[in-house]
């Protein structure tokens, strides 16, 4: 049992307010990520959380039980850092096994302890190096061990994988979540990675400037957003968004672009819209859901700036009705910058927003 | 091109310049006095015929006893320094991980009422004069603390001013304290408790003394260490105390001997504490060794003898701790 609540916890350093009363509610087991973009309170909160800052106000409760003011080590958490924190005097299974010593705990039941986590990790043939004679992803591991070995409620990560390189951090993200798996515990993980947290979170808390603009699992948050700030903020490269009204077309509905082009909305989008009508709308369309070629029902002229072929393929980075625009289209595509191409947009995945709230219709 | 031997040549000159002393306090020592009153003479076996005579002497006794300063110093500097080392070394810890907000109201009703106790312990209430000093430090102490609490006006003091209050203490002329020392301790004497000429005494006043440089050299030590080993620490229930002891005072190893030896050396060498606090039994070496001319006049190579003996054990210990430090410093690397 280690359901995680906040209740209306905020944080100000000397009068700056840097998180207003923050409500989250984390089920047992679950795993949590809190993205946001640089400064927006991330960390901050998983500290809250862990008890090494102080909330300025409201409640946190771990497994029923109110830990606000209790210091951390009472709150039975196990925090994984992004510089692995490790004891640079100890070797790594005295890193591992430190913290049972301290508690007094027997020896041979902490040898066993150490042998399991360092299993687990693969860290066996290493158990007697200092961690300064460790690799980057050893040292994380070991760091990762020191807390499991805990058996904590929570387990808390802040951006535990930043300091990786590229292909080891897409191993260490499928070894946590293996490890979540297994352990069947609590987590709560800090990353600015947006991939990162798609692919490893039960739930995603998209954070920014220290509130949740919204908690979703990966896919809600994907086809879903709540706003503008979601939709721009999860996937790669981000959302068009194109400044359009509704008008009504045909007995239903469509978008006028400024260039005075219409797209037709589709029909099981007309009632959710109906509202819409005749109001100025932001206009959402993800790049991945445009094709190349004007074979589609709604056809817009892209001005191409730039062509960025990845492979399986081609992103054309240019200019619709006045406003910037993305279209990933087929790698054989032709196109070529500074010229006219037409793009087919998939309307099913269309998106409209508030302009002035930003919030989804 | 031109610059490294022109480099090259001025160190040269810097080490002549500081080695020559010691080279000359070296020779002199094997000198018969002969060969010292008898103008400069610089190579032994070519200008003269060295001899140990000097040292003989020395161990002999005949320039009064050598053994028993030597060992008075030892033990002074060894525990005075690890006990500065030690509570300076927390005290800088906690200026570093822990935020003090002392009202400076609070610091003078200290000073008022440890004063004004004083006098109204001594002169109304007849108390003797350490007894007065004892009982207004017991009322002025609580009361500061207590007050500090309450929302007082006037301006607030942070980490770095108790840092400059520490350091303050060092800014003033040694004299004004050895002066207060002596007459603090002869009062606590006439109650009974020997601090004058007594190891307590001079150890409590080198530590004293000592701690504020420990403090200011160990605080930029420990604000180099990584918080977050300690936080990891934290969420593992490690209490603060063995965080301190286990993982700090590990880590800032190269710091503590750093520390330690210059501590070492400044209280080894101390002089006007020691010539105003102690008389005979505790005396310690560089009281000896200004007292050496005043003997049997300046017989320049038994000076040179006890200069020599004043300056060994601190070249051995700076050599020891310089190697410890450098593998000290191979061993730091903390993330
Ligand atoms: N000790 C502090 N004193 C004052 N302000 C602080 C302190 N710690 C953090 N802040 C401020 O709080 C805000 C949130 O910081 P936080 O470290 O939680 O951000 P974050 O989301 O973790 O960012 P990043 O992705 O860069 O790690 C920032 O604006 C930061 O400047
Ligand atoms: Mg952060």
């Amino acid at each position: 049992m280690a359901r995680v609540e906040l209740k209306g916890v905020s944080k100000a350093f000397d009068e700056v307010t840097v998180i207003p009363a923050l409500d989250l509610e984390i089920a047992d087991t679950e795993f949590v990520v809190l993205v946001g973009p640089s400064g927006c309170g991330k960390t901050t909160t998983l500290r809250m959380i862990a008890g090494l800052e102080g909330a300025s106000g409201g409640t946190i409760t771990i497994g029923g039980r109110e830990v606000t003011d209790l210091r951390p080590g009472l709150r039975n958490c196990a925090m994984v850092f992004q510089n692995y924190a490790l004891y640079p005097h100890m070797t790594v299974a005295d890193n591992i096994g430190y913290g049972m010593k301290v508690r007094g705990m027997p020896k041979p039941e902490i040898a066993t302890r150490i042998g399991e986590a360092a299993r687990i990790l693969g860290l066996e043939p290493y158990l007697d190096r200092r961690p300064k004679q460790l690799s980057g992803g050893q040292r994380q591991r070991v760091a990762i061990g020191r807390a499991i070995v805990r058996q904590p409620d929570v387990f808390l990560f802040d951006e535990p994988l930043s300091n990786l390189d590229a292909k080891l951090r897409i191993e260490m993200r499928t070894e946590i979540k293996n490890l979540h798996r297994r352990l069947n515990s609590t987590m709560v993980y800090v990353t600015h990675d947006q991939v990162e947290a798609m692919t490893m979170a039960d739930r995603v808390v998209v954070m920014n400037e220290g509130r949740i603009e919204q908690a979703a699992d990966p896919i809600t948050l994907y086809e879903n957003p709540a706003n503008t700030f979601v939709a721009a903020f999860i996937g790669a490269p981000s959302m068009n968004f194109v400044p359009a009204t509704v008008v009504g077309s045909d007995g239903g509905l469509a978008l006028r672009l400024n260039d005075g082009s219409e797209l037709a909305i589709p029909q099981d989008r007309w009632q959710r819209y109906g509202a819409a009508k005749d109001r100025p709308v932001t206009f959402g369309l993800r790049p991945e859901h445009n094709s190349g070629g004007g074979a589609g029902e709604a056809v817009i002229t892209l001005i191409t700036r730039a062509i960025e072929p990845l492979g399986p393929h081609t992103l054309i980075i240019g200019e619709a009705a006045g406003h910037g625009y993305t279209a990933q289209v087929d790698s054989h595509f032709p196109a070529a910058p500074d010229a006219q191409v037409s793009i087919s947009l998939d309307m099913t995945n269309m998106h409209l927003f508030d302009p002035d709230s930003g919030r989804a219709l | 091109m031109m610059k490294r031997p022109l480099v090259f040549g001025l160190c040269l000159f810097w080490a002549l310049v500081t080695l020559f002393p010691l080279y000359w306090t070296l020779v002199t020592s094997v000198k018969p006095p002969t060969a010292v009153n008898g103008g400069p003479t610089y190579l032994p076996y070519i200008d003269f015929v060295p001899t140990l005579q000097a040292y003989i002497d020395a161990f002999s006794g005949i320039r009064g006893d050598f053994i028993s300063p030597f060992i008075n110093s030892s033990l002074i500097s060894i525990t005075a320094t690890a006990l500065s080392v030690l509570f300076g070394t927390m005290a800088a810890y906690a200026l570093v991980r822990f935020e003090f907000r002392i009202r400076l109201l609070s610091g003078l009703i200290f000073a008022a009422l440890a004063i004004g106790g004083f006098l109204l312990f001594n002169e109304t209430l007849g108390f003797s004069r350490a007894q007065a000093m004892g009982l207004a430090f017991l009322l002025a102490l609580p009361a500061c603390l207590l007050a500090n609490r309450l929302p007082l006006p006037g301006p607030v003091l942070g980490n770095n001013d108790v840092l400059f209050w520490f350091v303050s203490q060092r800014m003033f002329p040694p004299i004004v304290t050895a002066f207060a020392l002596f007459l603090l301790y002869s009062e606590i004497g006439r109650e009974g408790f020997k601090l004058l000429d007594s190891f307590l005494g001079m150890v409590l006043c080198y530590t004293a003394f000592s701690i504020p440089i420990v403090v200011w050299l160990m605080r930029d030590f420990l604000a180099a260490l990584p918080v977050e080993i300690e936080e990891a620490a934290l969420v593992d229930d490690v209490p603060r105390i063995r965080i301190f002891f286990e993982i700090v005072l590990p880590m800032a190893r190269p710091g503590l001997i750093a520390t330690s030896l210059i501590t070492l050396a400044f209280i080894w060498n101390e002089f006007l504490f020691s010539l105003l606090l102690t008389t005979s039994e505790w005396q310690t070496l560089p009281i000896l060794l200004s007292g050496q001319n005043s003997y049997r006049g300046d017989e320049w190579w038994a000076i040179s003898v006890a200069a020599l003996f004043g300056i060994a054990p601190m070249m051995g210990v700076a050599m020891l701790l310089a190697k410890l430090m450098r593998s000290g410093l191979t061993l730091g690397g903390i993330r």
